[in-house]
């Protein structure tokens, strides 16, 4: 029985279109894989079927009906609950009230006992424990995520869509899903999963679709029918390899070193990255990149081992420091780490290495002026708030103040995220050029045919562990082999 | 997925407060909307007036013949103004940092405390040097007694909005205490300390105005050279607009955080001992009237801004002393300038908003 179709979705975020004629067919009893590297468009896919977005083009039937109107409201009567990445319960309220909050038994907030029973008869209905009379906050992160699944079952979801689910569970409790899910459907349910990761596609889903950059690349096949290379083929491509055709200096000396440095996800992890070289790391979100991303740009230390640049620890929570010590940071999100984004252009060049006494106003502008000019920042001039500069221009502005004084050490997290081809490809230049004139870089990408053409050697991070250093030419299969090789067991 | 979304379109964390505080787009706005406000506030004060029987225009006449028809008006006028001034820089400094500390009051007693503390029961110093020690002590106590709330936010992450407020009830009691029992003046029937004697606050000569007014008029140009000139102010800034922003590449906001605090108690504490040297001359139970939370009031009517804070203090106290002396002429409830000034916060807040409608939201 056919529990969801969707054919011909269209959606796009700006200029970018995030589905391009996307089709899929889910079937009720089935545990279908929505696999896809990040930005490949999955979450976006399911959000249009649990009513938390709406295509621009296509149509959604549900159990047969086309479905009119895009809201959470109107899918969740016809069955469809998601799960998403991110919790939405309520931290200080019980188990039992977040259900309530969901569907209210009536007018009045339910008593403690009768908010509790309901957790109770669920829970055990469904096999899923949840403590019911805490509040949600002192759930662990797989409680949650069962209280979540509960509440999408207590309102009769006939089609569940987890997003990511695994990402936040240890490996037993992953199993544990996995095998809820297979329940779910055996009592007649349609489930999706959302992943990146091959290892729990096997072991849990009966059929594949695979997304690539917006398109479906592989339509609900048998898992059967594939192996891990096949669909991490699928997930990443065949296009051929361009390399990055840069002459690495030889006897070049060591920048930054890595001694065991491990933090949270990241498990403890050796490196050495040489004056002049670009060290991609690849790897899907949630694998360890963010941690080290903060190592290395000392926002937060290391809880073992130790991060140093030409032998000096890199400085923790000291920024100037680290910006004098020729540390530049290009973070992942810019406005978050980066840009302040109600001050002005002219400012934002300032943070980290302005003097103690801050010339006039018109004179810092007037400085701003000749470095805007340089990087091509476009969008008003000094004065106007760094908020209204478009992405590209924003990114020239983070680079132009980061790569200033000739960094040691660059730290660049997808730094051509989101940008115009023009300004990315500036913007790699520039990196590339930084790197030429001695500096270490370390550049976390998303796209793989980007770290193919910058980078000297290639780590993938999966499930917080490097692999070994991938070289020219890559391995195109190989990495993305890796890359989905997370919570592998 | 996430990454096809720009981040600039992510509004940053903000609470009601923090939307109302960063004001309008426009420039035009900034001004219109706190003027606006005033008048509209007047008008249905007015109409509040004219329900009660006085003809209000009679009656606003008298209230601008107060401050301006006689000379103790301006006086009188310029002397409230003196503490609400140095809190409101206090307080604008805070929230132009995003942090909303509301215990102004507390700081103000607890400056004034200590201050007379010293001057009264310390160390007999020589006159000159009594008023200077006792002016540090005060700005000392302020400071500190702010820094607890800053600590307690760094320590246990207590919100500073709920901590600044319970020491300004802590502060309180203390003020209580110490008139009764800790440095009471002895030969005092009434609970009170002793006057401060030598370390009073002249008047500017030629006029009836304390010293402490100068004070103030000068700090308006030193504070905005501070906020405009020097990395301290920079901070501020960036930690108003964005702690994690301020923390990747300036300063650890926790520090930033409780300079600003810190700042914000000097001027209270100052405040609460000019206050003290200048009109009261001794501390007495009544020595809380609540100007710590009028100075929220001036703070946010100035735009943040020190000229701004100046202006606001001096209409809000033209405000208090015109009525005063209205009210010796008409039956006006003396808690009618209590209301206009109520009024003065509702417009302006909603003022704020409306200039905001969707369509011309910030990015």
């Amino acid at each position: 029985m056919i529990a969801a179709a969707l054919h011909g979705i269209r959606r796009s975020f700006g200029s970018a279109p995030a589905l391009d004629g996307v089709d899929l067919e889910l079937r009720a009893g089935e545990v279908h894989a929505l696999l896809g590297e990040n930005g490949a468009g999955k979450t976006t896919l399911m959000r249009i079927l649990a009513g938390l977005d709406r295509p621009d083009e296509g149509t959604v039937e549900v159990a047969g009906q086309p479905i009119g109107e895009f809201s959470p409201r109107a899918l969740r009567e016809r069955g469809v609950a998601m799960v998403q990445q991110h919790f939405t319960l309520v931290p200080t309220l019980t188990a039992g009230e977040n259900l309530a909050l969901a569907r209210p038994p009536g007018r009045l907030r339910p008593g403690a006992r009768q908010a509790k029973r309901r957790v109770a008869e669920l829970a055990e209905r469904y096999g899923l424990p949840v403590r019911a009379d805490v509040p949600v906050e002192r759930l662990s992160v797989g409680e949650e995520q069962r209280l979540e699944i509960l509440r999408a079952l207590d309102a009769d979801a006939r089609l569940l869509i987890l997003d990511e689910p695994t990402a936040v569970l240890v490996d037993s409790e992953a199993e544990a899903l996995l095998r809820t899910c297979r329940a779910l459907a055996d009592d007649g349910r349609a489930v999706v999963i959302i992943t990146h990761r091959l290892a729990e596609v096997f072991a849990g889903c009966d059929r594949v679709t695979v997304l690539r950059r917006g398109a479906v690349v592989c339509a609900g096949e048998p898992v059967a029918d594939h192996d891990r290379a096949s669909l991490a083929t699928l997930m990443v491509g065949t296009a051929p390899t361009a390399s990055s055709g840069r002459q690495r200096v030889p006897g070049a000396q060591v920048r930054l070193r890595l001694d065991g440095a491990a933090r949270g996800r990241l498990q403890p992890l050796d490196l050495a990255v040489h004056a002049g070289e670009v060290l991609g790391v690849a790897g899907v979100d949630g694998n360890g990149q963010a941690e080290l991303e903060e190592l290395l740009a000392g926002i937060a230390a290391p809880e073992r081992g130790a991060v140093t640049v030409d032998g000096e620890p890199v400085p923790v929570a000291a920024p100037r420091e680290r910006v004098a010590g020729g540390i530049a940071y290009v973070p992942a999100d810019r406005y978050r780490r980066a840009l302040a984004g109600p001050l002005t252009v002219a400012d934002n060049l300032e943070l980290g290495r302005g003097p103690r006494h801050r010339p006039p106003a018109a004179r810092r502008q007037a400085r701003a002026e000749p470095v805007l000019a340089e990087w091509d920042v476009r969008g008003g001039g000094p004065a106007v708030p760094a908020a209204s500069l478009s992405g590209g221009n924003a990114q020239k502005l983070v680079l132009a103040r980061e790569l200033a004084g000739g960094p040691r050490l660059v730290v660049a997290a997808q730094p051509t995220r989101g940008l115009d081809p023009e300004a990315a490809r500036m913007i790699s230049e520039r990196i590339l050029a930084a790197a030429a004139d001695g500096a270490a870089v370390v550049w976390f990408g998303a796209e793989l045919d980007e770290l193919f053409a910058v980078a000297d050697r290639l780590v993938v991070l999966a499930g917080g562990r490097a692999t070994e250093p991938f070289t020219p030419p890559y391995d195109r299969g190989a990495v993305g082999l890796a890359m989905a090789g997370g919570h592998a067991s | 997925m996430t990454m096809t979304r720009d981040p600039a379109t992510v509004p940053a964390p903000d609470g009601v407060l923090g939307r109302v505080l960063r004001g309008p787009d426009s420039r035009a706005a900034s001004v219109a909307v706190p003027v606006g406000a005033v008048l509209a506030a007047l008008v249905v004060g007015g109409v509040l007036m004219a329900v009660e029987g006085v003809a209000p225009l009679s009656a606003y006449g008298e209230v601008v013949l107060g401050v301006f028809g006689r000379t103790r008006g301006l006086i009188d006028t310029a002397v409230m103004a003196t503490p609400l001034i140095l809190l409101g820089l206090g307080v604008a400094v805070a929230y132009r940092a995003r942090v909303f500390t509301i215990g102004a009051e507390g700081q103000y007693i607890a400056g004034a405390l200590a201050g007379t503390a010293w001057a009264t029961v310390g160390p007999p110093l020589p006159g000159l040097l009594l008023l200077v020690s006792g002016l540090a002590v005060a700005v000392l106590t302020g400071a500190a007694w702010s820094g607890v709330a800053a600590w307690m936010l760094a320590r246990f992450g207590a919100s500073v909005v709920i901590t600044s407020l319970l020491l300004n009830y802590v502060a309180a009691a203390a003020l209580a205490w110490a008139v009764r029992v800790g440095i009471r003046d002895p030969g005092s029937f009434t609970p009170q300390s002793r006057p401060l004697g030598a370390a009073a606050l002249p008047d500017i000569p030629g006029t009836g105005v304390h010293l402490g007014f100068l004070v103030a008029l000068l700090a308006v140009p030193a504070l905005a050279a501070v906020l405009r000139r020097t990395r301290f102010g920079f901070r501020v800034e960036v930690l108003g607009a964005h702690p994690e922003v301020l923390a990747a590449t300036e300063a650890r906001p926790a520090r930033t955080r409780l300079a600003v605090l810190a700042l914000a108690g000097a001027f209270a504490g100052l405040a609460g001992f000019v206050e003290v040297a200048g009109v009261t001359e001794r501390m007495t139970p009544a020595f809380a009237t609540g100007y710590g939370f009028t100075a929220i009031i001036v703070a946010l009517l100035g735009r943040l801004r020190p000229v701004g804070v100046l202006v606001a203090a001096l209409l809000l106290a033209g405000l208090t002393v015109g009525f005063d002396e209205a009210e010796r002429v008409f039956i006006i409830p003396s808690t009618t300038v209590g209301v206009i000034q109520a009024l003065i916060v509702v417009f302006f807040v909603a003022g704020d908003a409306l200039s905001r409608r969707p369509g011309r939201r910030r990015r």
